[in-house]
């Protein structure tokens, strides 16, 4: 150890609190960490108070000697309890020190004398105080041996309990709450005591002067008082996790860390299922405006989680999913009675008199539901049921559990309301009972069925980053992900783009010869070509061109082996032209007029028919031909309405229910139906979806004996937003090997799109010009919806970067707008990007699918050009 | 020559033997090759030559018993034994062990054994007395609530007791262990020929593992010195499943009375006189055993009685109970109106009352329109007084089963039979031993 004297600290040198709970101050190594970031936050200028738990176990130990009514395992107690210490003492090299002496004496006297002298509930307060007073008393005397002079200060000198009109002796006494106005006069006498404090955090004294317990999480709320007390700069909760996730790391493991929240939003985490901080902990902090800042002992180098007023700068976003368990719903049904004057204070009378506490509320004109907390009383006694009996005489009433409130947390709720369609939709598949949302604007809360919450919890944080409703692509706000921060190694390594690595200079190169431009990276189609070959289940990969139908890149797919998916006689012309005569052709047409049938049937290409129409009037021309049908299973998926294309409400697809009427026109015109093929949608993730498309398309070819193959359409998913996982390929071939061993006398094809090109492909454009408006910013570039749709479209989220700035901070938010005169264009909402000057070159990621394909002259604007990077 | 299982037309006992704590029963078909099982007791001590003869009995009759796994794989019509013929009394506990206790796997595969099974008589039955056995207790394990208010039954009069249970199952051995007792373990090695014989298309199907599993006990109560094996087999194990061509099938037998009495009997006059084989819950209906497990929270989050999940194990209730087969309907059903409502979910982790999906598995239980399920569930009249105290409790009545069981099912039934109170009343039918009796007051 290396003792420095920085200059002594002026008497308002501001002030930093430090709290280090159980586990962080029971060993010796524990204790020099302790030391070195209490003096490096001395060193910075700050008297530094240190508010420390008592060492692990030890708190449990008391209550547990509290619990004992023989004086002699009391007394057994004391001396097990004081050997703990002895022992970290001894680790530590240090004399007995008078200060924690004094208190090992105290203890054995308040254990030998029992509760009768200060009553029950006085003793166990001041019994269970010791685990605080001893270790502090221990670390003042490390810390000041170890060179750093440290003041043990008594908390209860300090924090002075109020009394509150609706409490009892056991709240006053064992869950007390502190008055935390900013207090001058402490702070300026400590000042002329020390630079170093240490105290105790969960005990405060009342106005009798008996010492009083802050109850569950007393520590954290101990430090937040003496923050706010001393008007601190901030307080430290140095704990053993980095922070709060964007979900319970548990369920969650791609949670992540949230590294700036204000203190309502905290509080609604906290108080939602986060056991990082207690939700008490917060409100003395947010009157006085004091952060908190949450740390990670054993990793200080990360950032943690930063707490504070809230801020507008950045993009309205979900923060955090949690789920609670164990709910109970009680639902009450009654016609016209909620009109009546107090009939809701009756009801409400009943809870109170069964000792049960109301957490959420949901109403309608003829029902009120209720959801309570698992408390002990619910579950031990006969609370519900004689709750239900008094209820059930003025209204119908039902008991539903066990339930699971799921909520997510983000400030301005409300308006990220669009944003969650394809959430709600999950929801739209459960029994939801009850939704709820407060007028703070908070939260959203859907009360489900508890078993459904543990596949749920990871699926909806995935659903809310594909919405941008979760806004990880927002590095000011979330941090890396639980995962990669302490999981066991099995984070899928996420391959840095090519357009960020080498070719970015080549990039910056083509952008100063012109720009909007659209680049393609042959050697990322072929990589993610290869990849779908190795899917052993599947027979024949059609590549459908309408993603991108640049000549190199259908060359790039000849090479790998791919046949080609068309959707118009336009497609099948231009391809033709471009490869091979042996390369097979499929025609997947929808609503083609008889012309076009006319022309496939002309072609090569394998026809595919979705629709009764052209087999009943137009039967002649598929005479004696082997077709495809496509039928429609029924229902869609996709990220976007747009994009799904299974389900009545989707033009795709024979229904099932005329299927046997299309059997009989093909039969009457002696047509083959030899293939089957159904697609549900793109951008699909799950790779699950594709086996069951597969074995409900097998089972129907069952009943169509000439079927010899099955095309299960393309859709796979490709994540846009950081942090978002990546459809797992091995998954993939697992789950259609499985079926395909079920099935072995299919030939099983798919025709995947953009997952072979989106990637592949970047748009490059140059600022033009910036524009303030209100608290947005607008960054507009030379090109917008005439070049690539899909925001526009589909709410599509594309990476934005500028890639003359890669490497500088990003600290603006910008709206990044094209020049169309259209309110839709805008390429991305809420963006993070450094500051942005003119000329800089703007690259839009992702743009190798469905970008150069949908782009138009709208505006009379001039196309970009396409580059292939070989 | 393959053999062809149901062509075969004799089932032979070869032999049986012991040493070093692992017994070995040996069985065949015809001139088939020998089928052996192995029965592993750990830790086994050496029988002490006073008790060589008790061991003797009481491996033998292992042999028989655990028989029946191979017999019915068969069904041929011979059986020899390669020892000799048996005493009429074991003879006859034989003969009805393996007529009922295969009953239901005769149902099931449409086979008659009336008549089919008869063990050689002619034997000579042994006198024995008594060998002073140490006043302990064999509590065998199950993982449900059963075993487990005998285990505290025992408890409560500070009886000596051990947790024995026959084979792997974690659910068991965390069951085990949450008693608090010294446990037991012991392995079963079923002859891997038999599955060579199912693979050849043998007949299969329900046997009577609570006889094999007594069986065992009675070798093991001799080998570690207990006085007593006190299972958890309640009143209603005795009454039958179903009636078929005249004949009862219970797919409890070997939970039942009368096997209990059977083996009981034969234990005191075939191994000693002081070894008791009895069920301390027999006086009870399954309603009085759930309202005494109603009050032994310690065990809500490790127990399951479902037949599904059975070698799952895990915090979430979903690990335990499936949720879809009778066992699970019938525990919740009988458990609900001792528990207050939110404790018996959390335990099963949803409301199978009201869940409409599930409506057949309850009548089924209520044995309406349907018999009832092959399973060791409750009677039929007990299912339906728990479900119309539920049906009286405003907490319970908008449940949609109930709501049902209220509007369809209630008014077809007798009001007067409907009671909760008399099913809680013990009878006084049971072979609890005078040293165990106090320990019944425990259970109500």
């Amino acid at each position: 150890m290396n003792p420095q004297s920085p200059a002594s600290l002026t008497v308002d040198a501001p002030w930093i609190v430090m709290k280090f709970g159980g586990t962080s101050v029971a060993t010796l190594p524990r204790w020099q960490n302790i030391r070195e970031l209490v003096d490096s936050r001395r060193t910075e200028g700050a008297r530094v108070l240190v508010v420390v738990s008592a060492l692990t176990g030890i708190t449990d130990a008391l209550k547990q000697l509290c619990a004992q009514g023989d004086k002699g395992k009391r007394n057994e107690a004391a001396k097990a309890i004081a050997q703990r210490h002895y022992e970290l003492l001894d680790h530590m090299q240090l004399a007995m020190p008078d200060t924690l002496g004094t208190r090992l004496d105290e203890l054995a006297k308040l254990a030998d004398d029992g509760p009768a002298a200060l009553g029950e509930l006085a003793w166990q307060a001041q019994v269970q105080a010791h685990g605080e007073l001893m270790s502090s008393a221990l670390g003042a005397a490390f810390l000041s041996h170890s060179g750093l002079p440290t003041q043990w200060l008594d908390a209860r000198d300090c924090l002075a309990a109020i009394a509150l009109p609706n409490q009892n002796e056991r709240t006053r006494l064992l869950s007390s709450m502190v008055d935390s106005r900013p207090d001058p006069v402490l702070a300026a006498r400590l000042a002329t005591l020390g630079e170093v404090f240490i105290t105790q955090g969960f005990i405060a004294r009342e106005s009798q002067g008996r010492t009083v317990l802050l109850g569950r999480g007393g520590s954290d709320t101990s430090a937040s008082y003496f923050g706010a007390l001393l008007k601190a700069q901030r307080v430290e909760i140095w704990t053993d996790v980095a922070g709060m996730f964007t979900a319970n790391p548990r369920q969650v493991p791609g949670a992540r860390l949230l590294q700036r929240l204000d203190y309502e939003e905290a509080q609604e985490i906290a108080s939602t299922g986060a056991k990082v901080l207690h939700p008490r902990c917060l409100s003395p902090l947010r009157e006085s405006r004091v952060p908190l800042l949450i740390k990670d002992t054993n990793r200080p180098e990360l950032d943690g989680t930063v707490i504070g007023p809230e801020v507008r700068a950045h993009a309205p976003s979900v923060k955090a999913i949690s789920a609670r368990k164990g709910i109970t719903l009680v639902s009450m049904e009654s016609v016209g009675m909620w009109q009546q004057v107090g009939f809701l204070a009756d009801v409400f009378t009943h809870f109170k008199q069964h000792g049960l506490s109301v957490d959420l509320i949901g109403s309608a004109e003829t029902n009120v539901t209720v959801s309570l907390d698992p408390t002990e009383n619910l579950l031990d006694s006969d609370a519900i049921a004689a709750l239900a009996s008094d209820l059930a005489k003025v209204c119908r009433v039902k008991v539903i559990a066990p339930c699971a409130a799921i909520t997510l947390v983000g400030r301005g709720m409300r308006s990220l309301l669009h944003t969650l369609s394809g959430v709600l939709a999950e929801f739209g598949q459960l029994r939801v009972h009850m939704i709820s949302q407060s007028s703070n604007n908070l939260n959203l809360t859907f009360v489900v069925d508890e078993e459904v919450v543990d596949t749920l919890l990871p699926h909806l944080h995935d659903l809310l980053i594909g919405a941008g409703a979760l806004r990880t692509d927002d590095s000011e706000l979330f941090g890396p992900s639980w995962q990669a921060l302490y999981g066991s190694g099995e984070v899928p390594g996420v391959a840095t783009a090519w357009w960020r690595g080498s070719q970015r200079t080549r990039l910056l190169e083509l952008a100063a010869e012109a720009t909007p431009r659209y680049v393609y990276h042959l050697p990322t189609v072929r990589q993610q070509a290869r990849e779908l070959n190795t899917l052993g289940a599947v027979d024949r990969l059609h590549y459908a061109v309408k993603a991108n139908t640049h000549p190199a890149i259908l060359h790039a797919l000849v090479a790998e082996g791919f046949a080609f998916e068309c959707v118009s006689p336009g497609e099948l012309k231009a391809i033709s032209a471009i490869v091979p005569e042996a390369t097979p052709l499929l025609f997947t047409p929808n609503f083609a007029s008889r012309e076009d049938y006319v022309f496939a049937l002309g072609t090569r290409a394998t026809v595919t028919l979705d629709a009764l129409y052209p087999i009943e009037h137009w039967g002649e021309f598929f005479r004696g031909r082997e077709i495809v049908l496509r039928v429609d299973l029924g229902r869609g998926l996709g990220h976007h309405e747009k994009v799904r294309t299974g389900g009545s409400g989707s033009k795709f697809g024979l229904p099932l229910d005329q299927l046997a009427n299309f059997l009989q026109l093909a039969e009457a015109h002696g047509v083959t139906v030899r293939g089957l093929h159904a697609h549900l949608g793109s951008g699909v993730l799950d790779a699950g979806h594709w086996g069951e498309v597969y074995v409900q398309l097998a089972s129907l070819a069952e009943r169509i004996g000439s079927v010899t193959f099955l095309n299960i359409g393309g859709g796979l998913g490709v994540p846009s937003h950081p942090g978002e996982a990546r459809l797992d390929i091995a998954e993939l071939d697992r789950v259609l090997r499985e079926v395909k061993a079920a099935y072995p006398q299919y030939q099983l094809w798919m025709e995947p799109g953009r997952y072979l090109v989106a990637d592949a492909g970047v748009l490059l454009a140059r600022a033009t010009q910036q524009k303030g408006k209100g608290a947005f910013r607008y960054l507009g570039i030379d090109t917008g919806m005439n070049s690539l749709i899909r925001p526009a479209l589909y709410d599509a989220w594309h990476e934005i970067v500028n890639l003359s700035r890669l490497d500088e901070p990003a600290t603006a938010l910008y709206q990044v707008v094209g020049p169309i005169c259209e309110s839709g264009d805008v390429l991305g909402t809420d963006r993070r990007l450094p500051e942005a000057q003119e000329g800089d070159v703007m690259l839009i990621a992702q743009a190798g699918a469905y970008g150069k394909v949908m782009s138009s002259h709208y505006n009379l604007r001039d196309e970009a050009e396409e580059i292939i990077i070989e | 020559m393959t053999i062809q299982p149901r062509l075969t037309q004799l089932f032979r006992f070869v032999r049986c033997s012991y040493a070093d704590g692992v017994a070995e029963l040996a069985y065949a078909f015809d001139d088939g090759e020998e089928l052996v099982e192995r029965i592993r007791f750990p830790h086994a001590p050496a029988v002490p030559a006073t008790h060589a003869a008790a061991f003797e009995a009481a491996l033998k009759l292992l042999h028989l018993i655990a028989g029946v796994s191979y017999y019915k794989a068969g069904v041929p019509p011979k059986i020899e034994v390669a020892s000799g013929p048996l005493d009429d009394a074991t003879a006859e506990l034989l003969d009805q062990l393996y007529l009922h206790g295969l009953a239901e796997f005769a149902y099931r595969n449409g086979l008659d054994l009336r008549g089919r099974i008869a063990f050689p008589r002619g034997g000579v039955a042994p006198t024995v007395g008594a060998l002073n056995l140490p006043q302990r207790t064999l509590v065998p394990i199950g993982g449900g609530k059963d075993s487990l208010v005998a285990v505290e039954a025992i408890k409560s009069i500070g009886g000596e007791a051990t947790a024995v249970w026959v084979g792997n199952s974690a659910l068991i051995a965390a069951c085990a262990e949450r008693t608090g007792l010294p446990t037991l373990n012991i392995q079963r090695e079923l002859a891997p020929g038999l599955f060579e014989l199912n693979r050849l298309g043998a007949w299969n199907g329900h046997i009577p593992v609570t006889a094999v599993n007594s069986a065992i006990l009675a070798v093991a109560a001799i080998v570690y010195g207990y006085d007593s094996i006190a299972f958890a087999n309640e009143r209603s194990a005795s009454a039958a499943t179903l009636e078929y061509e005249g004949q009862q099938v219970n797919h409890q037998w070997s939970k039942g009375y009368a096997f209990e009495q059977l083996l009981g009997n034969w234990l005191h006059t075939h191994v000693a006189s002081d070894l008791d084989y009895c069920s301390l819950l027999r006086p009870y209906s399954e309603l009085a055993i759930t309202r005494a497990f109603a009050k032994l929270t310690p065990y809500f989050d490790a127990f399951s009685s479902c037949n599904r999940n059975f070698k799952l194990l895990g915090p979430k209730p979903a690990d335990r109970w499936c949720g879809q087969c009778p066992k699970c309907h019938f525990v919740f059903l009988a458990l609900a109106p001792f528990l207050p409502k939110p404790r018996l979910l959390s335990i099963f982790g949803r409301n199978l009352l009201d869940d409409e999906n599930q409506a057949a598995g309850f009548d089924a239980l209520l044995e309406y329109q349907d018999h009832k399920p092959f399973e060791c569930v409750g009677e039929g009249a007990e299912a339906r007084a728990a479900m119309f105290a539920l049906s009286q409790r405003p907490e319970w009545q908008e449940d949609a089963l109930i709501e049902r069981f209220r509007s369809e099912i209630l008014p077809r039934l007798d009001p007067s039979q409907l009671a909760l109170e008399p099913w809680l009343k013990p009878s006084g039918e049971h072979r609890v031993p005078a040293r165990l009796q106090a320990a019944l007051a425990a259970i109500g």
